[in-house]
């Protein structure tokens, strides 16, 4: 990595960075895997008892069938955000500089509020006499108001709208960097638009696609505030039941354990993916 | 090499989302300090501090550690005027982070604590909390008896209670065709899909036993078991759990009946007053929020003063109108006001219900896994 012999101290002012990392990221990792093999004391806290049946608990079928739920939720969800999400970015790449920086204005812009108090805007759409209940009865499509609030496609929408930006930005910086010439190429050789899109573009912005659906595949195993506001704590997922077993349950260690799991198992599904897709260069990303 | 840091780096995204809600895998790291009065207090305590058995009050300064907005500003205020001694009020935001804190300062840094009676049991069993001095507290005998004796301090000899929160099924009449008397009403077909309750697995799965006429506490796992196949036939009438603002269902329609907390009652009543409250006739279900003084308190005679002046009945009263829980102190009843008392004092007929409490670790680790399996059912 050191090119240059005037460079060789400049490793120090990496000390910050390693000694934050070390102490944040790792130290916690390591506590976590630790503690994973403890057992749940008595009365309060945890006993230094080796063990691992935190991970033969994970075997029954309930908690398997969590893990099922968060892999089936973060699917669907990656899949309706590529598909939203790619034409977005897409198109945003080919609008004028100046229309450019108004829509990544406007996909910024509600960052600058809690995700949570935008999720409740959410309920408010949603809800029974609620917004969207108004408009679809205000329009005679329907007569009554409908159950939307608390069902799977809320979560859905929930998770497609947390998730979105990530896409659009990945697609987008991909698409931004595109020569188009290659395009106008393609189809001056013969090739209709679509072969064009299929062949040049699609292969080019690959990368930016493809990290944008590790950016939302890997927080929607995890996020789990979405499907207990919007689905009514209905659909039990992986996140739901570490928290609960953090607070209410009192089970430290199993919570690790479950934790540990579900790390491991999306290092494996985006290994899997990478070598699936042979996208050995996702824009920098892993 | 640049990979692998990356790689890392999306553990750390995975992680933080992860566990974003819930903020409490380290507790001792999380819980809220009032670091800087703290330690102040600290070092003038040395100087002020009064053997516990005095009955003279010398300290000028009394820490306090509750939950948020558990006094009227207006009954602080007052006993600072009256005494002189300030208050430091600090607050965490679960049970479960006070007692860590308390298993950390080893029972010292803070005067008094208020909290529920479960983590208090824990807090006494830990040797954290010491015996009140009652000849400091005349007004103790102000507390109304069916909130005493239990078990989690069965001689009255740590606790003064605070505030009782009953859950009760509140409904909608209008939406309901029929007159919802116990739980075993929540499973009726024409509720389907129309039911909210709170998230807390021992009251759910405890109001199911009692519907088998059975306890809250049993241990007998035979017994969990046989409710929670009960408790999978409710599914079909669950529209929402949730444990923050469940009572929003039941004012905006969403749900025709709803199982809530003693606060959210109250706030369901005043935002619609056609809505019914039900004593289910199976028995109810208490929790009783009490305050001690841990064992190595720095100023426990000020906090001795404080919880003799939180039981005079006037001063009572304002606490229990303001944080909208049942009233424990028996001479406060006739202080709470006339629209206030149908909500905060228990029907006369209702002699007291069971408090939830620690269990076995088998039959709570079988109630959290019925729960789960009940919660995907729902869906």
């Amino acid at each position: 990595m050191k090119t240059k012999p005037q460079r060789s101290k400049l490793w120090l002012t990496l000390i910050p960075l390693y000694a934050i990392t070390i102490l944040f990221v790792l130290f916690p990792i390591i506590y976590m895997v630790v503690l994973s093999f403890m057992s749940r004391a008595k009365v309060w806290g945890i006993e230094l008892d080796v063990t691992i049946n935190n991970y033969k608990k994970i075997l029954e079928p309930l908690y398997l069938n969590t893990f099922v739920e968060s892999f089936k939720l973060a699917v669907i969800s990656t899949l309706l955000v590529a598909l939203i999400g790619y034409p977005f970015g897409y198109f945003m790449a080919k609008l004028s500089a100046k229309w450019k920086k108004r829509m990544m204005l406007l996909i910024m812009l509600p960052f600058w509020t809690s995700a949570l108090i935008r999720l409740y805007g959410w309920i408010i759409v949603f809800r029974s006499n609620g917004t969207l209940d108004k408009i679809l009865m205000g329009l005679h499509i329907t007569d009554k108001p409908l159950k939307l609030l608390y069902s799977y496609p809320a979560v859905a929408v929930g998770m497609i709208y947390a998730l979105l930006p990530f896409m659009i930005l990945a697609v987008y910086s991909s698409a931004e960097k595109m020569d188009w010439s290659l395009v106008e190429a393609a189809t001056d050789l013969g090739a209709s638009r679509f072969t064009a899109f299929r062949t040049v573009t699609l292969k080019l912005t690959m990368p930016g696609l493809l990290s944008g659906i590790v950016l939302t595949f890997v927080p929607s195993m995890g996020l789990f505030f979405i499907a207990d506001l919007l689905g009514g704590n209905k659909i039990v997922l992986v996140g739901s039941v570490i928290q609960e077993q953090l607070t209410k349950g009192r089970n430290l260690p199993f919570a690790a354990a479950l934790s540990v799991v579900l790390m491991v198992l999306t290092t494996l599904i985006i290994s899997i993916y990478r070598k699936v897709t042979h996208a050995e260069d996702v824009e920098g990303l892993i | 090499m640049k990979k692998k840091i990356a790689l890392f780096m999306t553990f750390v995204l995975s992680l933080s989302v992860m566990t974003g809600c819930g903020k409490k895998s380290d507790n001792k790291e999380t819980s809220s300090t009032p670091a800087a009065t703290e330690s102040e207090n600290n070092t003038s305590s040395d100087a002020t501090q009064a053997p516990a058995n005095s009955t003279e009050v010398t300290s000028k300064e009394l820490n306090l550690f509750t939950w948020d907005g558990m006094f009227p500003q207006e009954v602080l205020d007052d006993f600072t005027e009256e005494t002189g001694i300030k208050i430091y009020y600090s607050n965490f935001d679960y049970d479960e982070d006070m007692l860590a804190k308390l298993e950390e300062t080893q029972g010292g840094d803070y005067d008094l604590v208020i909290a529920d009676d479960y983590i208090l049991e824990l807090t006494i069993k830990e040797g954290l909390a010491q015996k009140l001095d009652k000849s400091q507290i005349p007004n103790f005998s102000n507390i109304n008896p069916v909130f005493q004796g239990q078990f989690y301090d069965t001689n009255d000899e740590y606790t003064v209670p605070y505030g009782a929160g009953v859950p009760l099924i509140v409904y909608n009449p209008s939406l309901v065709d029929f007159e919802i008397k116990s739980y075993a009403d929540l499973w009726n077909d024409s509720l389907k899909d129309n039911v909210a309750i709170i998230g807390n697995y021992r009251v759910i799965n405890g109001i199911t036993l009692k519907t088998l006429g059975e306890s809250f506490n049993t241990e007998d796992l035979n017994v969990i078991q046989q409710a929670g196949d009960k408790l999978k036939e409710l599914a079909p009438n669950i529209r929402v759990i949730n444990d923050n603002n469940t009572q929003d269902n039941l004012i905006s329609g969403e749900v025709a009946a709803a199982f809530l907390y003693t606060s959210q009652v109250n706030q369901a009543l005043v935002a619609n007053p056609d809505l019914k409250v039900v004593y289910p006739t199976e028995g109810l279900g208490f929790g009783i929020m009490a305050s001690l003084i841990p064992s190595k308190a720095p100023h426990a005679d000020a906090a001795h003063a404080f919880l003799d002046y939180l039981l005079r009945p006037e001063v009572s009263a304002k606490c229990f109108e303001y944080i909208g829980y049942f009233c424990t102190n028996k001479a406060a009843e006739s202080y709470i006001s006339d629209e206030m008392k149908e909500r905060l004092v228990l029907p006369e007929n209702i002699k007291g219900g069971e408090i939830i409490h620690n269990i076995s670790q088998e039959a709570e680790d079988l109630h959290s896994k019925i729960w789960n399996e009940f919660r995907s059912e729902c869906n």
